[in-house]
């Protein structure tokens, strides 16, 4: 089974494609330029279709880093993080 | 397609010098996801361009189709939602929604309907547009529970069926189907309202998905299959014949092989539309003629051609088929009942396309027709489809009396009676000459494939001059059948396409072609943008035989070296109207 880490970068890297591995990690809309409305529009669609999961609106704001989200994934799926 | 698969596509490199295809996306609402789909779908479609999508202003779908004249892309996709006919119809408008404001709301949608009607008919006949008409469930506006049909909510889909009816057939434009998009995308799955509020984006993924793969193939059509090769025993009929006999084999309601009938049925609808039909079947020779010939069967016999029932392998079959019919084999289809005939077909044949007849299983049945209908399926008929399969049998009947090299005799060719009929016209511009461009392989210049807007703008140059040319004999007509185009200039004629459908291969047409325009322009040299692919032998032959050489690109041919190595002609010459 491919983790939920390995699924989310894979998200990242549709999102924003200009991203390297290692910058994917620390992504967050602070850190990355080409972060702005639309990114975080794919990106959590891309997040909702491959999780089978619904975002609440006002969730978004504080999921929008690479970590957070993985956070709140991993809290959806019961995965831990080791 | 999932949305990361069409992000990860869009990743993908497009080989360096690809010609650009642009794409105005024309819709109100933010195009976000569709926008992603649409332009993976094309780059699937067309994966030798590199395609650009350009959407329109938020909220201004009125504008952004005023505008698509001036963008002059090479198709312009439209996406019409509710919203579009009055924004009352769309939730982010807080417009009246009360019983005395529905009558407005019909009356602006009709004026809306008008004016798309218009606007199609003058950008259609410039810019290619493929069309979705709302899709949405419509708000809950009237004032009737869901379950009861209103007034108001039938006069608004009236109209958007008027107005698809009056879209669909209008020059440059094609509509999605939506039963097609009903089967691929059910209703109650389209709407995100949350998505609508937070991004302006009303499409649930799938549903954007859906919709982009239609728009898709309407902008860049697969191209349709031209043969059918099926199986005879629990294919066309139920039952073996060599076990049951004649009368044992059955396709009717009372022996639970109806479904038989509906594949014959389907058959010989597919035959009338210009699909070749041959029968690859492990039979007695005599005995499937004689099953072909009984008087109940709704797939005439004329119908079919060849008829290959023996007792050799089907790939071996397959193989005569496609030699009779000149075809390639990516370009049949093969339907069985057995998967290890198929198998061996496929083994054989790898871009055959193999589909299984599933005997026991009506509903399956069912969906393989559907699926040979996407197969088959054209936009239009043509002269060309009525006559293809009798030109076909008159070909081999030719081909009977040509002799060892292929060739046909100068006394056969000469009493043949053979009249060819060159067309110059552009206006109006015939669709079969795209058509034919776009299908031939064997005689092709150079292999290069149009899209409908670039055919255009090259063909309507003033500097272009354009050839379709028509062949009939005294054995029957063979219609349209080469199409040439090129640039004039002084005396010399620059080739850009031709091709001639194989139909008419070995009438020399190719030489009386050259030679009329000789000396219709009175050139001095005709240079050919010759190109080798991988099927385009014919035309490397044809052209060594008149240069005599391994071939140059371009290849200049001189009005001094035609004349010296032109083979004599017996057509006689007819021309249309000056170009």
């Amino acid at each position: 089974m491919v983790d939920t880490q390995v699924r989310l970068e894979r998200c990242f890297a549709a999102a924003l494609p200009t991203l390297s591995a290692a910058q994917i990690a620390n992504a967050s809309p602070a850190s990355v330029a080409a972060w702005d409305s639309v990114a975080s529009v794919t990106l959590f669609a891309l997040v909702e279709e491959e999780f089978g999961v619904e975002i609440e609106v006002q969730d978004m704001q504080e999921l929008l880093s690479f970590e957070n989200l993985l956070g709140y994934l991993r809290r959806k799926t019961g995965e831990s993080a080791a | 397609m999932k949305l990361i698969e069409a992000l990860e596509m869009l990743r993908e490199e497009t080989s360096e010098g690809a010609r650009p295809f642009r794409v105005s996306l024309v819709c109100s609402f933010t195009p976000s996801h569709l926008q992603t789909f649409v332009h993976a779908n094309l780059k699937r479609a067309l994966p030798d361009r590199r395609i650009e999508v350009t959407p329109g202003l938020y909220g201004d779908f009125w504008g952004n189709l005023s505008r698509l004249e001036q963008e002059n892309p090479d198709a312009g996709v439209v996406v019409m939602e509710w919203s579009d006919l009055d924004p009352r119809l769309g939730l982010r408008s807080l417009g009246d929604w009360s019983p005395g404001a529905l009558d407005d709301i019909l009356r602006n949608a009709r004026s809306r309907s008008a004016q798309f009607q218009e606007a199609v008919q003058r950008i259609g006949r410039v810019i290619p547009l493929a069309i979705s008409f709302p899709t949405l469930p419509l708000p809950p506006v009237a004032f009737t529970p869901q379950w009861r049909a209103s007034a108001f909510e039938l006069a608004l889909r009236a109209e958007v069926s008027a107005m698809s009816l009056r879209a669909a057939p209008a020059r440059g434009a094609a509509v999605v189907n939506a039963q097609n998009l009903d089967q691929l995308s059910p209703l109650a799955s389209r709407f995100d309202a949350k998505s609508e509020l937070n991004s302006g984006f009303p499409y649930k993924l799938p549903h954007a998905s859906a919709v982009a793969s239609l728009l898709s193939r309407l902008v860049q059509p697969p191209a349709p299959k031209k043969g059918l090769v099926t199986d005879l025993d629990d294919t066309v009929w139920s039952g073996i014949l060599g076990e049951v006999g004649l009368d044992g084999v059955s396709w009717d309601l009372e022996h639970h092989s109806h479904m038989h009938a509906v594949y014959q049925k389907m058959l010989y609808a597919l035959s009338e539309a210009g699909v070749l039909l041959g029968v690859a079947s492990k039979n007695d020779t005599k005995l499937a003629e004689e099953a072909l010939l009984r008087r109940d069967m709704i797939l005439p016999r004329k119908a079919v051609f060849p008829v290959e029932a023996n007792w050799g392998p089907k790939s071996e079959s397959v193989r005569k088929i496609l030699k009779s019919w000149n075809v390639g084999e990516d370009a049949i289809v093969f339907v069985d009942d057995s998967p290890m005939e198929l198998a061996e077909v496929q083994a054989a044949y790898p871009q055959v396309t193999c589909l299984l007849f599933p005997k026991e299983d009506p509903q399956s049945i069912d969906e393989l027709l559907y699926r040979l209908r996407d197969l088959f399926g054209k936009s239009a008929l043509s002269e060309e489809d009525a006559i293809r399969r009798d030109s076909l049998i008159r070909a081999q009947e030719k081909d009977m009396n040509a002799g060892e090299r292929g060739e046909v005799s100068e006394e056969f060719l000469r009493a043949a009676g053979a009249e060819i009929t060159l067309n110059f016209a552009k206006e109006p511009l015939d669709p079969r000459a795209l058509e034919l461009v776009n299908k031939t392989n064997q005689f092709n210049l150079n292999g290069r494939r149009y899209a409908e807007k670039e055919w255009l703008d090259f063909v309507m140059d003033p500097g272009t001059v354009l050839l379709v040319v028509s062949y009939k004999d005294k054995y029957g007509p063979l219609g349209k059948i080469a199409v040439l185009a090129g640039r004039l200039e002084n005396r010399t004629l620059s080739v850009d396409v031709w091709v001639m459908s194989c139909r008419a291969f070995s009438r020399r047409i190719e030489h009386r072609c050259l030679e009329e325009l000789f000396e219709r322009f009175g050139l001095e040299e005709i240079i050919l943008k010759f190109a080798a692919t991988p099927k385009n032998g014919p035309t490397r032959d044809f052209l060594m035989e008149i240069l005599g050489e391994e071939l140059a690109t371009p290849c200049r041919i001189s009005h001094t070296l035609f004349t010296s190595k032109r083979r004599e002609t017996f057509q006689q010459v007819l021309e249309l109207a000056n170009g």
